[in-house]
Formats: C-alpha cells, structure tokens, sequence
C-alpha cells in the first residue's frame, strides 16, 4: 500500500503531475496571426448586432415591436378592411351621405 | 482600408478586483486604441495572441478551435474598446473573453455533435460521423505523456467554471486574484472551484497515479 507521506506516494506522483503541466510549452498560434485577425476584421467591420439591444435581434419581438408602434401611431387604419358603403354602419345621420329627404 | 475603432458597442464594465494589476503600459495602449491607432491594435495582438490562444486551446485542446475563438477574441476588442473604461486590466479582459468565447464555442460544438448523433440514429443523413483521429499507440507513448492526457482528458469533463479555474491557475499561471476577476467571483470561490476541481481530477487520476 502506497504511503501518502512518503516521496513517491500519490501526492508526490499528482505534484509532479502539475509541474508538468505548468512545465509544458505553451501552445502558439500559426504565424502571421496578426494578418489573419485584419482579414477577419476587414470581412466584418460591425460587431454583430450593431447598434441593436439583444432582443430586438429577434424576428418575433422585432415584428411585435413593429405592430406596437403601427398601433399607437394610428397607422393601424390603414390595416383595417374598408366597409361597404352601404353597410349599416357607413349610416352616419346628418352626414351628406345620408339618405335624401323626400 | 482598416474599420474605425469608433463604433458604439455592448461592453459590461467590469468589476475592479484587478483594476490594481492594470500596467501603465496597457493603459497607454488602450489609450491609443480608443483613439483608433493601428499600430497601437497590432502591438497588443502581439502583446497578447499567445496567452489569448494557448488559454482557448487549453480549453478546446484542437488547434484549429484555438485559432478561431483567438481571432474572435481580438475582433472582439478592437470593436469594443471604445467602452472600455478600464476598470480592470486589460489582461483580465482578454481572459475574461477568451474563456467565455472558448466555453461558448465547446458547447456549440457539443450541441452540433449530439444533433449530428441523433440524426443519424434517426437515419436522417447517411453520414458517417467522424471523431477526431487518435493516432497514438498506448505502447508508443512515455508514460508521462500518457498521465498528462488522461489528465487532460479529465480537465475537458470538469464543469466549466472549475475548467477555467484549473487552467488558468495551472496552465497560464494566474493569481487567486487574477482568476477571480476574469471569473467575475470571489477569490474565496476561486479557492472552492479549485479545490473541487482538484479533488475531482484526483479521484479519477488515483489509480493511474498508484500506478505510476
């Protein structure tokens, strides 16, 4: 049975260990990585996203937000369907469009 | 024709546990990048690749990976720096980037693996799946090698912030301190994530070790 105090116990092997770990060398990049970053950076000049909070990144809440806006603008007119002129409730009385007198 | 540095971008202030570390050297060199100096981005890629690259490779352990998220890494910079306010130093945002982008990277990664799986358990692709060739030969490798990969291979199975902990304070030999700001944490749970971390990998490496 491995003794825990002694040099060559478990702790002794994981310490070891470590130090090899720190000892290893340390992985670089390929050369002329500096030149790779500029492609990068040349291939997209705005961060993603640019100049848009997190949600309305999203299609749902951007199409929300576009009803919302058309809603309280007033534009929303525009989406209701145009009634029939002589629905019941095109009859405004004393509007010109009223029915003639007899 | 290079992209302005003067672009309006999202960048959580950091917290001030290494604001103390920030060398003078950095803060004239964030200085000249928020004016949009070329040179000044160019000396701080050089300043930074290697320790920027080998953090994402020891989390990723694939070269290619590694390069990827390094490159991300500094595009990252170069359009956020503007809202960069020096709150902390500008190492410990680099790491802070490359082992969030690193992490993230792995589990899309991961993601992809296991949907690549399940379509072709469903018979969706007639795709062979390919796992990364191991070319090694028990026999052919030295021991040492051997307990550093199962080592290595243990780490990659931590949970995350334990990883990030490991390699930073055993690979890029980083401070408590240091850890904790680019963990955003205490250097109290530093100690935790490492100590959990080690009995973990110790545990698992116990038999190879006797063995040894």
């Amino acid at each position: 049975m491995p003794n825990p105090a002694s040099p060559s116990g478990p702790d002794h092997e994981w310490e070891a260990l470590l130090r090899r770990l720190r000892q290893q060398p340390p992985a670089q990049p390929q050369p002329f990585f500096y030149a790779r970053v500029q492609a990068r950076l040349a291939a997209r000049p705005y961060p993603r996203g640019w100049g848009l909070p997190a949600w309305a990144r999203r299609p749902a809440y951007a199409a929300l937000l576009g009803t919302l806006i058309l809603l309280v603008s007033g534009d929303a007119a525009a989406l209701r369907p145009t009634e029939a002129p002589d629905s019941y409730r095109s009859y405004q009385p004393g509007s010109p469009t009223s029915r003639p007198a007899r | 024709m290079a992209p302005s540095l003067a672009l309006p971008l999202v960048f959580e202030p950091l917290p001030p546990a290494a604001a103390s570390s920030t060398g003078g050297a950095d803060a004239e060199l964030v200085a000249q990048l928020q004016q949009g100096s070329e040179a000044a981005f160019r000396t701080l890629v050089e300043r930074y690749q290697q320790r920027v690259y080998s953090t994402a490779f020891s989390l990723l352990r694939a070269a290619e990976e590694a390069e990827d998220v390094a490159q991300e890494v500094f595009v990252e910079v170069y359009q956020t720096v503007a809202t960069f306010r020096g709150e902390t130093a500008l190492s410990t945002w680099l790491y802070r980037l490359a082992t969030s982008r690193a992490l993230q990277h792995r589990r899309r990664a991961t993601a992809k693996k296991r949907f690549a799986y399940l379509t072709s358990l469903l018979g969706l692709h007639n795709q062979v799946l390919h796992h990364p060739p191991d070319h090694a030969h028990p026999l052919a490798l030295l021991e040492g090698e051997q307990q550093l990969r199962l080592l290595h291979s243990h780490i990659g199975r931590l949970p995350s912030q334990q990883q990030v902990a490991f390699t930073l304070r055993h690979e890029q030999e980083l401070s408590y301190e240091e850890i904790a700001a680019v963990l955003d944490t205490t250097v109290a749970a530093v100690e935790s994530l490492l100590f959990r971390a080690r009995q973990t990998l110790r545990r698992h490496l116990h038999p190879s070790l006797r063995h040894a």
